[in-house]
């Protein structure tokens, strides 16, 4: 690649002025995307990065197959750094809900991941809203590919993130379990956990842990460590699973749960797993 | 009914040797994993460059089984296969034999993946020292120590938890007044306060270890 014209190279470290500087021009659209990642990544507090990735989220496009893709490349990676920069991107809430609604499930997906980072109370009803079909409709596999007609487990896990446990949020989340596809199931069973609490919901997490495949075993250890839920402990360190993926849940742990065990017998898995 | 013999320990590394599916290589490794019988080692070993994460699981635990008489054959892998090398670095940690000393320091200053710098983190910490001279046990350990506390400022959260956990190990079984301990203390105050980026897991693992270093 080219060195650009001011002189840096693709994937060198670079300064907040110049993520912002990259944001800002709207000729190439890869290094609004990496600015935007970068002002994410490093949890940028600079004044204008809210606005510059507001404006960013803005210039989506219907999706095509031409020109269109690179512009919703750019607002996705907009939408995922609004969701890291809590408290000034709460500004960009509104922008978020609109992209909730766009016709491209990625950037739907994406706004979801934010809100739910934001713990923004009025996503819950737009989201609830994406869900209301149920598995049969808005988890129904489309007939021109393998994804879902929404993206359940981001609008599920930002459900569970945003934390508000009413019946109506619940009643809209409990019949994901019963998804034919166990990713589901498990992002389904970690916002129920995380809502009401109910062991009945981590003894199906731990379930899951014993799933042939190890992507559902790596997402159900994910999901436990994100709700936090401190019986499984000893399943989650007797999983077959890279160590790496057990401590991180073990973190969650130790971090997000309370009661028993206490720190003591966490910390002492967790150390058996170095 | 006859008992059949359970198999020899060269019937079990042809075993290993003949695998022709990675669930019959993984239950062959088991297999040669559980006899813990010094012979097995260099096959053991040969494991870990198979890139098949469930055997090279399994041949670890059979090396760190076997301890001492697995060393020579961990120390003579083949330093360019990186995936082979970084379940070693697991084996001799777990092993805490001296002679591993050299692979673990360089490994905690420079892996790139942080699962390799994490388990030289805790195995610098519990190295058996015990069979060496006061003077060269005292050498090793600062070694260990400078090592560890270079990585306090790890960039990875699990890096700098190992960190607490070798530093506590390393230092518990010196007197009060030692200033090894002092300096393994002082870094473990550093770590349980905390910065933006140390995460509450990282400080309450500090704690503890400062706890236990209090309050023997």
């Amino acid at each position: 690649m080219p060195p650009a014209a001011d002189g840096l190279q693709a994937g060198e470290p670079i300064s907040e002025q110049e993520a912002l500087r990259r944001l800002r021009q709207s000729d190439d659209p890869s290094q609004q995307y990496y600015g935007a990642w970068w002002l994410g990544r490093m949890r940028s507090q600079h004044p204008e990065a809210v606005p510059l990735l507001q404006s960013a989220l803005r210039q989506r496009r219907p999706r095509d197959p031409g020109a269109g893709v690179e512009e919703n490349a750019v607002a996705r990676n907009a939408a995922r750094a609004l969701g890291k920069l809590a408290p000034a991107a709460h500004a960009a809430v509104p922008d978020l809900l609109d992209t909730l609604e766009d016709p491209d499930d990625g950037l739907r997906e994406a706004a979801a991941r934010a809100l739910g980072e934001l713990r923004a109370e009025a996503a819950i009803a737009p989201l609830c809203h994406r869900l209301a079909g149920g598995p049969a409709v808005a988890g129904a596999q489309r007939p021109d590919s393998p994804r879902l007609a929404e993206p359940c487990e981001a609008l599920l896990e930002a459900l569970g993130d945003i934390g508000r446990a009413d019946p109506q949020v619940l009643a809209v989340v409990e019949p994901f379990i019963a998804h034919e596809r166990p990713l589901i199931r498990s992002a389904a069973a970690r916002t129920l956990l995380q809502l009401s609490g109910d062991s009945r919901w981590g003894a199906l997490l731990v379930e899951l842990l014993e799933h042939p495949q190890l992507q559902v075993r790596r997402a159900a250890l994910m999901d436990l460590g994100a709700a936090g839920w401190r019986p499984g402990f000893e399943a989650i360190a007797g999983t077959l699973a890279e160590n790496s993926l057990k401590l991180m849940a073990l973190r969650g742990l130790v971090e997000r749960g309370r009661g028993e065990p206490g720190d003591g017998a966490l910390l002492a898995c967790m150390d058996a797993l170095l | 009914m006859s008992a059949v013999p359970p198999p020899t320990v060269a019937a079990r590394i042809e075993a290993v040797q003949r695998a022709d599916s990675a669930l019959g290589l993984l239950r062959a490794t088991q297999e040669l994993a559980a006899c813990t019988a010094p012979a097995a080692a260099p096959t053991l070993v040969e494991v870990l460059g198979f890139n098949n994460p469930g055997a090279a699981v399994a041949a670890v635990d059979g090396l760190i089984s076997l301890g001492a008489a697995a060393v020579e054959a961990l120390l003579q892998l083949d330093p360019d296969n990186y995936g082979a090398r970084a379940w070693a670095v697991r084996a001799l940690a777990g092993i805490g034999d001296v002679r591993g000393l050299e692979l673990l320091l360089d490994a905690l200053g420079s892996d790139v993946a942080a699962s390799v710098r994490r388990a030289a983190a805790k195995g610098l910490g519990q190295l058996e020292l015990g069979g060496l001279p006061g003077a060269e046990q005292q050498g090793v350990r600062q070694r260990c120590l400078e090592a560890l506390l270079a990585a306090t400022g790890d960039g990875e959260w699990v890096v700098r938890y190992a960190v607490a956990v070798g530093l506590e190990s390393l230092v518990a079984g010196l007197p009060a007044e030692a200033l090894e301990r002092q300096q393994a203390r002082d870094a473990l105050v550093g770590l349980s306060q905390g910065g933006d980026d140390t995460p509450p897991v990282v400080q309450r693992r500090a704690a503890l270890a400062l706890s236990r270093l209090e309050c023997p």
